[in-house]
């Protein structure tokens, strides 16, 4: 500590902020509380909507000019932050408390080197000498583990990787040595492996200066990973609080019990042991219920009990700084299992319907657009042979990183580009050289997609009706508008949305609903293959379950082949029968879910399983954390494209990862791998990821 | 009768107006009562820069409208009286006859013509040329511009060095070469708007033939209906009898343009074409990139039905904002082009003409070209206010 006070680094009490808009007041916080004790990390998690961004804004006291503190106070180190004047604010910001925000890019002057901008704040907070600040600077960086800290220094923000850009503005961050850090979803931008990598420093770095902590995140798993304690909030209010092994493990709030359950857990199971979505929407913040603002949507709601005045926040009997804010806590059976669904019956795959041969696609990067004839072109490999085989209702699950060229795979199924080299076979027919212009129509209504981003997915100014009919209209079904209508109504239907929805603009629509909309219309020609590009990934948790859920009972009665391309080794896990890891355009892993789960792992799969954070206390993880970025397409390593990370490289002898592509060597029935390795080697391997015994 | 005091000149005045009041108040109260319903133009209610502007922008359209249906003016805007000329405002008419307003409200010019009555006479030919012409250039700009930011490449290359090689040309010397004699001579405007109008129907038929094409038994005579009337309208339009364009007989002709007129049009038109072109190609080279369009590429949809039907509503709302900038600036052109005598006719009443009437007296006489100057300032100031109410007005929320 700089200075020589020994209490509570953050006490929020009964915060209430509120906006105002030209028709009314919003209420985004009521009523919140929380202590952060010096060298604590407590982590903030909730859906989007809930006010967890809105309570850091308001510890930083920036609101902007519609926002207001209406209620309650923030005191930092004893001292009240609503009280302080502006000069005093800008003091202690950036020094006292640094914030690190979720888009990484946006916290960096793209116009001024990472050594200045790094080196001005303990000029402009301590007044140093430039001399210092450099050094200072240059520590910092080697703390935040940069290859070639000078070099860094030394350049401008874009030209540093997503990752190494969030690690630069955490140094930054640092450079203050503040005593409190705010982190506002930090890694949401980054790619899973970069994910683990920067959380791993977030907490060495933690511990190292003993900084508190407030870590916000809509990811149960991370939290578990990265804090001490945890408060979960819902609509605006705190809804249980705790350290991270009494809410895991002793819940006592029904939506933090609800969220455990929404969630992909190792052992659930699309068949056996469904996730359980939770029933109904977020409210909105003037539509709150009165009485408990879960109620609606809770299973242990009690008319004329759970739906009047406000109810408090309640300390749980022997557990440490405990509370919960339901008044049933103390009836409720916590450990009463799930009443268990109807396990469904799982649907056997079919015949192939679709398969891939040495599928290749190459891009033409001409060094120079203008004139390009003259300057050297360099080839990019998006996808370089790819082979496999879907079959009738079977899902089958891409997974990789960004730049691992599942998105072009997508691209030239769909025939919005056409293959360079190797087939592609739907029906026995080939497609690969058909662009989308020169299908029939029944094979582009057979083969369709569902986007990721649900807020881009529906044209913003065509009813959600409009949109669905048109796509019927495209697909040549039915033959006047009324039955076109009335199709569209049934699709509406088919994914659980009501038929008022038709008439509406995708404005008024929520997340998952939009979601919704995009699998009706890709629906609309009655698919038989659906590339889904992480369609739950941009969700939030409740919702997740739900579309997939959906998803699932749509391919059940229908038989179709999902693609189902996710970088989310959990809902990977909990849905697809087979699971294809792709790594720089090469597949590295194909197998049935179960082998490629299991040992022997590509050493790629393995490290992709470890960094994926679970929210389940029993869970043992190894800690395989990969150096490094992904390389970049326009210029991969020779040899294995996985070597410049591979942490397993050693124990291949002479220089082969470095010389040759390594050969698709065939495990286990279907079960192939891309490795150089010894079979005695994929033997050692422990798994990655061991429930303990109860 | 002695000359009226200038408090008397704005009481007439004022209640000259009275017709504009009562549009006026109508038009805010019905606006504001409805404004939740209204989509970004309620929204335009909020903003007291966006209300003021609106305010002006629609008093001039009033004045416009109501003066062409002699509801406004107090005399023949080309009607000269001998003893008015260069009389200052409020001067009595000497022997005013029965019925005729016995007042020049704001003076007479070097003509002896009421200054007041033309310039509500120019507010006229203002409203009537300057959106259309506007409409006009962005016709063009989108037709060209979506497929250059859709498509990119060579035909991105091409549009793009064509509206460069425009907008370098000065506008001025563009607008002096369009109307000497010998280039009219050679056909050059008429074969220019022959060129440029025909965008407008170009626009039509892909607009409704790549959203109905799925659906031949309406496509088809929709189709045939409205591409009839706008190929008709366009005949009319660019065909003049004994013209270089002499297309259908006279008797077809619904309407005749004044060659003036036309060159105007054509002149306006091909100046500001390649600014909306850019806005729109911008534009469209962000809006590709969304998912939407992605999705309905996947479907199988067509280029044109994907720039016209998902791409460009989904711009709508710079392109509004630039609409109202852009019939501004067209207001400037056309006041610069009445300045020079450029295509309008001599006596015409717009205010370019006028003000550069009154220039050559102005150190004696300063009402004649005070006024429409001032009307310009007003109008062209109510349009950016206009624009910058929308702008953010949009952005909010």
């Amino acid at each position: 500590m700089k200075d020589g006070y020994d209490g509570p680094i953050l006490e929020i009490d009964k915060l209430s902020i509120s906006f105002f808009t030209r028709l009314r007041e919003i209420p985004a916080v009521m009523d919140f509380s929380v202590v952060v004790q010096p060298g604590e990390a407590v982590g903030l998690v909730g859906e989007s909507g809930c006010g967890k961004s809105t309570v850091a804004l308001g510890v930083m006291q920036d609101l902007g000019k519609n926002g207001r503190i209406v209620g309650g106070s923030i005191k930092f180190k004893g001292r009240d932050l609503g009280a302080m004047s502006l000069d005093e604010l800008r003091e202690i910001r950036g020094s006292e408390i640094a914030m690190i925000y979720q888009e990484p890019m946006a916290s960096l002057n793209p116009a001024m080197k990472i050594g200045k901008q790094l080196m001005e704040v303990p000029m402009i907070h301590r007044g140093a000498s430039e001399k210092d600040a450099y050094e200072r600077a240059l520590q910092v960086v080697t703390d935040v583990k940069l290859p070639d800290p000078r070099r860094i220094l030394d350049s401008y923000p874009h030209q540093l990787s997503g990752g190494q850009q969030q690690r630069i503005v955490i140094a930054m961050a640092l450079m203050a040595e503040p005593s409190l850090l705010i982190l506002d979803e930090p890694t949401t931008a980054l790619d899973v492996t970069v994910e683990a990598a920067v959380v791993e420093l977030v907490k060495e770095l933690g511990k190292k200066y003993g900084t508190s902590m407030l870590f916000i995140s809509h990811n149960l798993g991370l939290v578990l990973e990265t804090c001490d304690r945890i408060c979960v909030m819902y609509s605006g209010e705190a809804v249980e609080r705790g350290s991270i092994k009494d809410v895991f493990d002793e819940m006592q709030h029904p939506y933090t019990q609800a969220l455990f359950r929404s969630i992909p857990l190792p052992g659930a199971d699309k068949n056996a042991h469904p996730l359980r979505a939770i029933p109904g929407n977020f409210p909105l913040p003037h539509e709150r219920p009165e009485g408990c603002n879960f109620g609606p949507r809770c299973d242990y709601f009690e008319a004329g009990r759970c739906d009047q005045g406000t109810i408090p926040m309640e300390s749980v009997p022997g557990n440490d700084r405990h509370a919960t804010r339901c008044l049933k806590f103390r009836e409720i059976d916590w450990n009463a299992p799930l009443t268990a669904d109807i396990a469904k019956e799982k649907s056997e795959p079919g015949r192939v319907v679709l398969k891939m041969e040495d599928l290749k696609k190459y891009y033409e990067v001409a060094a120079n657009a203008l004139f390009g004839k003259s300057g050297e072109t360099k080839v990019v490999k998006a996808n370089e042979t790819l082979s496999f085989e879907a079959r009738e209702s079977e899902t089958l699950a891409i997974v990789g990183e960004s730049g691992c060229g599942k998105s072009t795979f997508a691209k030239v199924l769909m025939g919005l580009e056409t293959a360079t080299d190797g087939r592609i076979l739907l029906d026995n027919q080939e497609i690969q050289h058909v662009p989308i212009q020169a299908r029939n129509t029944k094979t582009v209504a057979d083969v369709q997609m569902v986007f990721q981003n649900p807020f881009d997915t529906l044209n913003p100014s065509m009813t959600v009706g409009r949109q669905i009919m048109r796509a019927l209209e495209i697909f040549g079904i039915g033959d006047s508008e009324e039955e076109r209508r009335k199709r569209m109504l049934q699709l509406l239907d088919l994914v659980k949305l009501p038929r008022e929805f038709a008439d509406r603009m995708p404005r008024q629509l929520s997340g998952g609903q939009k979601q919704r909309v995009g699998i009706a219309r890709a629906f609309a020609g009655g698919a038989r293959i659906v590339v889904a590009d992480e369609p739950v990934s941009a969700l939030d948790v409740s919702v997740q379950a739900a579309v997939t859920d959906l998803l699932m009972e749509i391919q059940r009665e229908q038989k179709t082949t999902l693609l189902f391309i996710s970088h989310d080794l959990s809902i990977v896990r909990y849905l697809s029968d087979r699971v294809m890891v792709m790594y720089l355009g090469h597949v590295v892993e194909l197998g049935t879910t179960e082998q490629v789960f299991a040992p022997p792992y590509h050493p790629y799969t393995e490290a992709l399983l470890s960094a994926v954070p679970i929210a389940d206390t029993s869970v043992e993880k190894k800690h395989i954390v990969l150096e490094g970025d992904i390389p970049s397409a326009m210029n991969p390593p020779p040899g294995c494209p996985f070597q410049t990370r591979c942490r397993w490289k050693d124990r291949v002898p002479g220089n082969l990862c470095e010389q040759d592509v390594p050969p698709v060597r065939k495990m286990a029935s279907g079960h192939q791998l891309k490795c150089h390795l010894d079979d005695a080697v994929f033997d050692e391997m422990e798994p990655v990821i061991k429930v303990a015994a109860e | 009768m002695d000359p009226l005091s200038w408090g008397e000149i704005l009481a007439r005045v004022l209640a000259q107006f009275t017709p504009v009041w009562i549009a006026l108040v109508l038009v805010f109260v019905v606006s504001i009562l409805f404004k939740r319903r209204l989509g970004l133009y309620g929204k335009l209610f909020d903003s007291l820069i966006g209300m003021i502007g609106y305010g002006m922008v629609m008093f001039w359209v009033f004045t416009g409208v109501f003066g062409a249906f002699d509801l406004i003016v107090t005399h023949d805007s080309l009607q000269q009286i001998s003893s008015m000329k260069n009389k200052v405002p409020g001067f009595p008419i000497l022997g005013a006859e029965e019925g005729q307003y016995p007042y020049y409200l704001l003076g007479g010019d070097n003509l002896g013509r009421d200054v007041f009555s033309r310039m509500i006479d120019g507010a006229w030919v203002v409203v009537q040329i300057a959106p259309l012409a506007t409409v006009f250039a962005f016709m063009v700009g989108i037709t060209l511009g979506l497929p250059a930011g859709y498509y990119g490449g060579r035909l991105d290359t091409a549009l793009s060095f064509l509206a460069n090689l425009i907008l370098a040309f000065p506008v001025i010397l563009l607008f002096y070469l369009l109307v000497t004699p010998e280039i009219i001579a050679t056909g050059i405007p008429n074969y220019m708007a022959t060129f440029l109008f025909i965008f407008p129907i170009i626009f039509a038929a892909v607009l409704l033939n790549s959203r109905y094409h799925t659906r031949p038994t309406l496509r088809t005579p929709l189709l045939i209906g409205v591409l009839g009337v706008l190929g008709w309208l366009y005949l009319s339009l660019v065909s003049e009898v004994g013209s270089k364009v002499y297309l259908i007989p006279g008797f077809a002709d619904l309407f005749d343009v004044p060659a003036g007129i036309l060159v105007v049009f054509v002149s306006v038109v091909f100046v500001n074409s390649p600014t909306v072109f850019r806005i729109v190609r911008g534009l469209t080279m962000d809006i590709k990139t969304r998912d939407y369009v992605a999705a309905a590429q996947t479907r199988g949809e067509g280029p044109w039905y994907i720039m016209l039907w998902e791409i460009l509503p989904n711009a709508r709302g710079p392109l509004i904002v630039d609409f109202c900038l852009r019939i501004g600036y067209t207001t400037i052109l056309l006041g610069t082009l009445g300045f020079f005598g450029l295509g309008l006719p001599p006596e015409s009443p717009d205010w370019g003409t006028t003000i550069n009437d009154g220039r050559r007296l102005l150190r004696i006489y300063l009402h004649p070209a005070l006024v429409p100057a001032i009307s310009l300032l007003t109008l062209v100031l109510g349009l950016n206010l206009l624009a910058d109410g929308l702008r953010e007005e949009s952005l909010r929320d």
